[in-house]
């Protein structure tokens, strides 16, 4: 238990540094701007309770928005996603019931179950994140195409962090 | 009273997303212009000093175009020296002390920036103890580089050109009509200039420069040159694509412009904003 919470305080420190220091500097295109750092929430265990993961998300969001300038768009964003994600959950659930060893990560739940969990939750965040940025749908479509070619691109980061942070047994 | 506990209890993570969320819209819309809640960004004690640890390590990657700019920058300053007629040699020529100096620069480090958000923002490593405060405009050697927006007493955070509600009063080099200069969120490069009448002549590689309007920026402070004009045809401007001047890229040192008459002119205000209140 003890364990469980130590690797997820790491991985809090790990995603915001990786965040800050590298993602946010990432120039390549405009449309790919990840934000990797949702798998931090993503990976809390299933059965934390609803409200703490939302309470954990907040915080989380304004941790980020401290250091990118965005005071509330971040957290705005992470408390949206936490919200849904009982539901997210719930949608994607097994037959039967999630295993009470049961974690989000493609180990113990496979490539396809992580791929439409991650999938979903970051295009909820990024719905809500870039179009918050723009604050208008004068550039409608531009924005949606920001919101896929970014989430396409962190669900890709998250697929590789899983698959690094399982052979390290992190 | 128990059917209020009741329904919190059945609903209470609908209301907590509800509190939640509204608190993060409150910070986004209050957030709009100036950081007044002035902790929860990157000029913070905590934000500031991380990224200036880091820039400790990576500014070495960047000397060698650093001091390019900076040779170059002298060149420049050098050729309007010599442009400069030697006026000792003119006693009658009035000095006025007030008009000789208007404004004052505080040389301070990048220490975080970026160019791929919609709205970007800039850590400087020097803050309130160095003098800075909210409104200072920020040039690079090679042109205008953004306003700041919030200080600590070590840091400051500048709205850079590169977002959408940075608004800037520029002017033709030549012909000096005036127009506003606004980003479209698109690329670092280049930002737009409207408002300039259709009755003046632009061409491709006129510059533009800062007109000087307000007090955030001396006049004549390079902002880029035109790349492309283009007439609207409902409306009697031209809408201008212009080059700036500014590799917001690659940003190193930069000037932060205080202007020493900012003060004077403010109480000055502030005393006839009294004086007509005290009616």
């Amino acid at each position: 238990m003890i364990n469980e919470w130590a690797k997820n305080i790491a991985r809090f420190f790990v995603f915001l540094f990786i965040q800050v220091l590298i993602l946010k500097h990432i120039d390549v295109s405009r449309f790919i701007n990840p934000f990797l750092y949702v798998i931090f929430i993503l990976m809390l265990p299933i059965r934390t309770s609803k409200a703490w993961v939302m309470i954990i998300a907040f915080a989380t969001g304004l941790t980020i928005d401290m250091f990118y300038n965005t005071m509330g768009y971040n957290a705005a964003a992470c408390v949206f996603m936490a919200y849904c994600r009982p539901a997210v959950l719930k949608f994607y659930a097994p037959k039967g019931e999630y295993d009470t060893s049961a974690k989000p990560t493609i180990q113990s739940m496979g490539l396809p179950w992580m791929l439409s969990y991650a999938g979903t939750m970051v295009f909820l965040h990024h719905l809500v994140l870039f179009y918050l940025e723009v604050f208008s749908f004068h550039s409608f479509f531009t924005t949606l195409g920001i919101v896929i070619v970014s989430g396409i691109t962190t669900v890709g980061l998250i697929m590789l962090s899983q698959l690094i942070m399982q052979r390290r047994r992190i | 009273m128990y059917g209020i506990i009741a329904f919190f209890r059945r609903h209470y993570f609908a209301v907590l997303f509800v509190v939640l969320e509204f608190l993060s819209l409150t910070f986004v819309f209050k957030d709009n212009y100036y950081h007044q809640a002035g902790f929860f960004n990157s000029a913070n004690s905590v934000a500031g000093s991380f990224y200036k640890t880091y820039n400790d390590i990576t500014s070495y990657f960047n000397l060698k175009s650093e001091n390019t700019q900076l040779h170059e920058e002298n060149m420049r300053l050098h050729n309007n020296l010599a442009a400069i007629p030697d006026t000792t040699k003119h006693p009658k020529v009035a000095h006025d002390n007030l008009y000789g100096q208007q404004f004052n620069f505080i040389s301070a480090e990048v220490i975080d920036n970026s160019t791929n958000q919609v709205n970007n923002y800039i850590t400087l490593n020097v803050g309130k103890n160095q003098g800075l405060t909210e409104g200072m405009g920020v040039i690079s050697p090679s042109g205008i580089v953004g306003v700041v927006i919030g200080v600590s007493d070590h840091y400051a955070v500048v709205m850079s050109m590169l977002h959408k509600n940075y608004q800037l009063s520029a002017m033709l080099k030549k012909g000096g009509a005036f127009g506003t200069i606004t980003w479209k969120g698109d690329d670092s490069r280049y930002a737009l200039l409207s408002q300039i009448p259709m009755s003046e002549q632009v061409n491709p590689g006129d510059t533009i420069i800062s007109s000087g309007y307000s007090t955030v920026y001396p006049k004549g402070v390079t902002v880029g040159v035109v790349e492309k004009v283009e007439p609207i045809p409902t409306q009697y401007f031209y809408t201008i694509k212009i080059r700036l001047s500014t590799n917001f890229k690659k940003l190193g040192f930069v000037y932060v412009v205080s202007d020493i008459m900012k003060k004077e002119k403010e109480e000055l205000e502030n005393n006839v904003h009294n004086a007509n209140n005290g009616k």
